[in-house]
């Protein structure tokens, strides 16, 4: 997707300011939130949808700011309004899908999700909610069986349930990409979630486990993100209380923005960033398909040691993606 | 602070081998404090730039709990950029592709210890 340049944004600015009717609230709003601005985004949507209730993506791109900011309630207010004028929106459906199986509203999640594979059946997001939707439904199936001793199944512990029951229904459920409704021309599986690109066979491998082999030493971890900062595989076991999905969805910005500058001096295209920090040092590299490689180690380790290991880890990400491209 | 220090600092910099330039920047809002680059380099959008970089690759570490970041290293084909923190600024120094970067980042960490 093209991105707006400083002079788009001054025009859709004027625009709104000058006309609150406008309808520049959408790509404006658009462009604030992918600069992280999503107070000022989701202000202009709620006052451009004051004067468009019936735009369908105003609607869409409100739900996810909603969803960005944590609130699940209004984002499924808001795709449920999308589908009051579109019903057969996907990004809708799918995202209405997703919150009722995060609600445990199983039946519900089923109806949306099954009509989204209707409408995209290779969504690799929708097929990985799908099964998960089903492990759910045996494991609660299983849990609410009574057992030969007249309890039920989940009642105690050494239950009888089947393995992955009751992980299923603590799994966190996949989450639409950040710019899945801006990205309607992206090829199926870049819109996906952490490990879906390469379908049920790279989900029984186990894609958390991809890095293991430069796991050691001094190595806290290593990540493949996907363009918009979503897990691909990889896992951080380091330092203690290390958020993965936090770290990525904040190094997706930090690599545009090293793009830029690194554009602006004319260096050519970003091979590398170091990142220092008071307990960790982070390596990130490019990979296939806007791919980004991170790799964790401890601070006080040799710095040519983790760009040999980053150097392995961007190898075994390269094969990774070939192997389900 | 003696606006000297910024100076010197900049300048202890651009004396490492490699380096083409430099500059010290408030890190909240990308304006340059001072700066000595090669000509041809526009400093304003390099030093918007670089502030947000930094900020951004920050709040990615923090988001992760991976600790306070405390420098930056850009590396590309043509050329590198090199930054370390310092409280409310950040050092930025432009290196050569072929240049030593250990030393650049040692000096830069230095330049910014001095301006915190």
């Amino acid at each position: 997707m093209t991105r707006p340049v400083t002079a788009d944004l001054q025009r859709w600015s004027q625009e709104v300011a000058s006309d609150p009717g406008s309808l520049s609230f959408l790509p404006l709003a658009r462009a604030y939130r992918r600069q992280g601005q999503r107070d000022a985004a989701l202000n202009l949507c709620l006052r451009g949808l004051e004067a468009h209730p019936m735009n369908l993506e105003g609607h869409g791109l409100l739900a996810l700011l909603y969803l960005e900011a944590g609130d699940r309630e209004r984002a499924a207010d808001e795709w449920s309004m999308v589908l009051r004028l579109d019903p057969g929106n996907f990004d809708a459906l799918r995202g209405l899908g997703f919150c009722y199986l995060e609600t445990g509203e199983l039946e519900r999640s089923r109806q949306h999700l099954e009509a989204a594979a209707l409408t995209r059946p290779a969504d690799p997001a929708v097929r990985e909610a799908l099964q998960l939707l089903r492990q759910r439904q045996e494991a609660r199936r299983v849990m609410a069986a009574p057992d030969r001793f007249g309890g039920t199944a989940g009642a105690g512990l050494g239950a009888a349930a089947p393995a992955g029951a009751a992980a299923a229904e603590v799994a966190p459920v996949p989450r639409p990409s950040p710019l899945a409704q801006e990205a309607e021309a992206a090829p199926a599986g870049t819109a996906g979630t952490a490990g879906t690109a390469g379908g049920d066979a790279v989900l029984a491998d186990d894609p958390t486990r991809l890095f293991d082999a430069v796991m050691r030493g001094p190595v806290l971890g290593a990540l493949l993100l996907d363009a918009q900062g979503l897990i691909l595989a990889g896992a951080l076991r380091e330092p203690a209380g290390a958020s993965a999905e936090g770290l990525g969805a904040g190094l997706g910005d930090a690599v545009e923005e090293a793009a830029r500058t690194a554009e602006h001096l004319s260096l050519g295209a970003w091979e590398g960033i170091l990142l220092h920090t008071e307990a960790a040092m982070l390596h990130l590299a490019p990979a296939p398909g806007d791919t980004v490689v991170v790799l964790a180690a401890r601070r006080d380790a040799p710095v040519g040691w983790v760009m040999r290991g980053a150097a392995r880890a961007r190898e075994l990400a390269s094969r990774f993606l070939e192997s389900y491209a | 602070m003696n606006p000297d220090a910024f100076d010197a600092a900049v300048a202890a910099l651009t004396r490492v081998q490699g380096v083409r330039g430099a500059m010290v920047v408030e890190a909240e809002t990308g304006v340059p404090v001072t700066a000595e680059l090669a000509a041809g380099v526009d400093g304003g959008p390099l030093a918007a730039l670089a502030a947000s970089l930094f900020q951004r690759a920050g709040r990615a570490t923090a988001a992760g709990s991976m600790g306070a970041l405390t420098a930056v290293q850009l590396e590309a084909a043509g050329g590198h950029v090199v930054m370390a923190g310092a409280g409310p600024l950040v050092v930025v120094a432009i290196a050569e592709s072929d240049a030593q970067l250990g030393m650049i980042r040692v000096e830069a960490e230095r330049a910014a210890a001095g301006l915190r």
